[in-house]
């Protein structure tokens, strides 16, 4: 089935990215889309990073709170509450950043409101701003998910030797817990990292600006030009970046394994 | 005995030919464009067109807005004529110049204006010219529409006449033009395509050629200029964008599709204080086209069909008065059937001869592509 559904549609986007009009191999379809999309592929790169690092602090800080808190009434409504953008699709989730994130839309009207800015110094954030909150929005609950799990199945009885000893909650989660469920985080955030590399819905909804992400251009040359060669060019060249954080992966597991 | 039970056999057949048993026919109406144009067909096209023949069934859908719906379509009836299907499953079609000026040249389409009644209603060019294309015979309009500026009249005292009277607009007030880029939808690549020809200084060779690969330096030059005045405003998500925006007052001035704007208006969703402008040199209108594939399974069917949309009652009522759509066929034929109070709405802010003036086509297809990939190579970088 892999071979079906992965493999040969990725042998055959291959051959016409390569493929030259008359029917010989070329690199001219990746140097044009390479001229062209330039800023934006280092734009994709970008703002999946610095989402993945945001992600995965955001799941430290409440997957963390779940497993040390102390309140167990605000542990119980974190844990129900933190869930749900996880059932949220990525086109909803752009829809409802639209309202939220514009100038005159919630967030704004709630700052306003509660007198922490002026009226005339609201701004919009329907830019690469709000491509970061969506995609941290939406994802970070599958990490914290993931990690919540992880941290949940570590033994007690270290967490609470240290806490006799005199450690502090954070001392806590930064000396034991995180480096025990530091491969959990790693999955987690490559799994994020490549999934938000091949959304279109939240940088075509929320970003009209330039530069955008690489889904969008993919999608204009298709649509608009008609142009499979480039769009293809320009998917090899979304999946080399995926590899490439599945490499990092790769080799800080295998670093892991050697050492353990 | 056989020869008697041959005879009533005939004849029953005979009486059945003759009467006409109405058989069940569907009618497949694919249409480019925006869901309003679906709707069209479905609401108002259809129920009348059903109702005049009995046992026939319309159907329409949509294949999507700009001109990717329209690249569905051709890619569609591309298939076919090369699987060589006998009969294809597409009647009647509705696509943009650039679409019908691809089929037309890959023969995909069947030469029809000239054998229906309100064929013989269009004079205008672009009933026979699609971005330098001849598509004679084969299309007939089904609406113009075009782009303007809509602009908020509390905010914009004097609206700018031309594109120059614009830069100077959008320099002393930032951030209060929006419209949205060549990505989001046509207005926007409508207003680049009147940049351009308002700041490339080739006139209207860009609409009429010939196609000359070396003007692709002064696109670039009027691009390059673009890409100052980009400092100034703010990019809109797509066509309903900047309407939304102008009407939430994020922005004062945009592009808009003129059909849009009114039927917004008509709505509720669209401040009725908005007025439109057209700036000086212009700015591109577009028809869409009625066209029938070659080997469309149902092709008499189309044609009566296109010839009952075409013709001025259908294109008054609905074209102008529900859609708010300068008519495709020529105007004298429909506003002979309008009252004249309906027939002025549609020149409230933009009389005739500004319509005249500055209501220019879109440029040669050439030219459109070296603008957009323009665009992309000096203003979004």
């Amino acid at each position: 089935m892999i071979g079906a559904f992965f493999v040969l549609p990725l042998l055959m986007s291959a051959v016409l990215a390569f493929r030259a009009k008359d029917g010989g191999f070329t690199f001219a379809h990746f140097e044009k889309a390479w001229e062209l999309y330039r800023t934006d592929l280092l734009f994709t790169v970008g703002i999946t990073v610095l989402s993945t690092v945001l992600i995965g602090l955001v799941a430290i800080a409440i997957a963390g709170y779940l497993t040390l808190g102390e309140n167990p009434r605000a542990v119980a409504i974190l844990r129900w509450l933190y869930r749900w953008p996880l059932f949220i699709p990525f086109i909803v989730t752009g829809q409802v950043m639209r309202a939220f994130l514009a100038k005159n839309g919630m967030l704004n009207h709630v700052l306003i409101g509660s007198g922490l800015i002026d009226p005339l110094a609201a701004q919009s954030l329907l830019d690469w701003r709000g491509i970061v909150i969506a995609f941290v929005w939406k994802q970070a609950p599958f990490v914290t998910l993931l990690l919540a799990g992880a941290m949940a199945s570590l033994e007690p009885a270290q967490l609470e030797a240290a806490r006799n000893l005199g450690a502090t909650r954070l001392r806590l989660l930064g000396g034991i817990v995180l480096p025990q469920v530091r491969g959990t985080l790693m999955v987690g955030m490559v799994l994020s990292f490549v999934t938000m590399l091949s959304v279109l819905s939240v940088p075509l909804m929320i970003n009209p600006n330039s530069p955008t992400m690489i889904t969008v251009d993919i999608a204009y040359r298709i649509n608009t030009h008609s142009d499979y060669a480039v769009a293809n060019a320009l998917c090899l060249m979304s999946l080399l970046i995926a590899a490439g954080a599945a490499w990092i992966y790769l080799r800080h597991a295998s670093a892991r394994h050697a050492s353990a | 005995m056989r020869y008697k039970s041959l005879l009533m056999a005939g004849a029953v057949a005979a009486v059945m030919a003759v009467s006409g048993a109405p058989l069940a026919q569907t009618l497949n109406v694919v249409s480019a464009g925006d869901q309003n144009m679906v709707d069209y067909v479905n609401n108002y096209l259809a129920p009348k067109f059903e109702a005049m023949n009995p046992g026939v069934k319309v159907r329409a859908v949509g294949t999507g807005p700009g001109d990717s719906g329209s690249q569905k379509i051709y890619e569609k009836l591309q298939a076919q004529q090369k699987a060589g299907s006998a009969a294809w499953d597409t009647d009647v079609a509705v696509v943009h110049q650039r679409g019908a000026a691809t089929m037309v040249k890959e023969n995909l389409l069947l030469a029809y204006r000239n054998d229906i009644a309100s064929g013989k209603l269009v004079s205008r060019d672009s009933a026979k010219n699609a971005l330098g294309a001849n598509v004679d015979g084969f299309v007939l309009p089904m609406f113009h529409s075009q782009i303007a500026f809509a602009y908020n009249p509390d905010l914009v005292k004097v609206p700018p006449k031309s594109f120059a009277e614009l830069t100077e607009w959008v320099k002393k007030n930032p951030k209060q033009f929006g419209y949205n880029g060549v990505k989001g939808g046509m207005s926007g690549v409508g207003f680049v395509m009147g940049w351009v020809g308002a700041n490339a200084g080739l006139g209207d060779k860009l609409e009429k050629g010939p196609y000359d690969p070396a003007q692709k330096a002064a696109i670039d030059k009027s691009l390059a200029s673009l890409k100052d005045f980009n400092q100034f405003v703010v990019m809109t998500p797509g066509n309903a964008g900047t309407l939304d925006m102008l009407n939430r007052g994020e922005i004062a001035m945009g592009p808009v599709w003129v059909d849009m704007f009114y039927t917004w208006q008509a709505d509720g969703k669209l401040n009725p204080k908005v007025k439109l402008a057209l700036p000086s040199p212009g700015l591109p209108g577009q028809p869409m086209y009625y066209v029938v594939p070659a080997k469309a399974a149902n092709a008499a069917l189309a044609k009566k069909f296109i010839d009952f949309a075409a013709s001025p009652e259908v294109q008054a009522q609905g074209i102008v008065k529900q859609f708010n759509w300068y008519p495709g066929i020529d105007p004298q034929y429909v506003q002979a059937k309008l009252t004249p109070a309906e027939w002025n709405k549609l020149f409230v802010d933009i009389s005739p001869s500004d319509l005249a003036k500055y209501g220019r086509p879109f440029p040669l297809s050439d030219y459109f592509t070296d603008i957009v990939e323009g665009y992309e190579r000096v203003v979004l970088k």
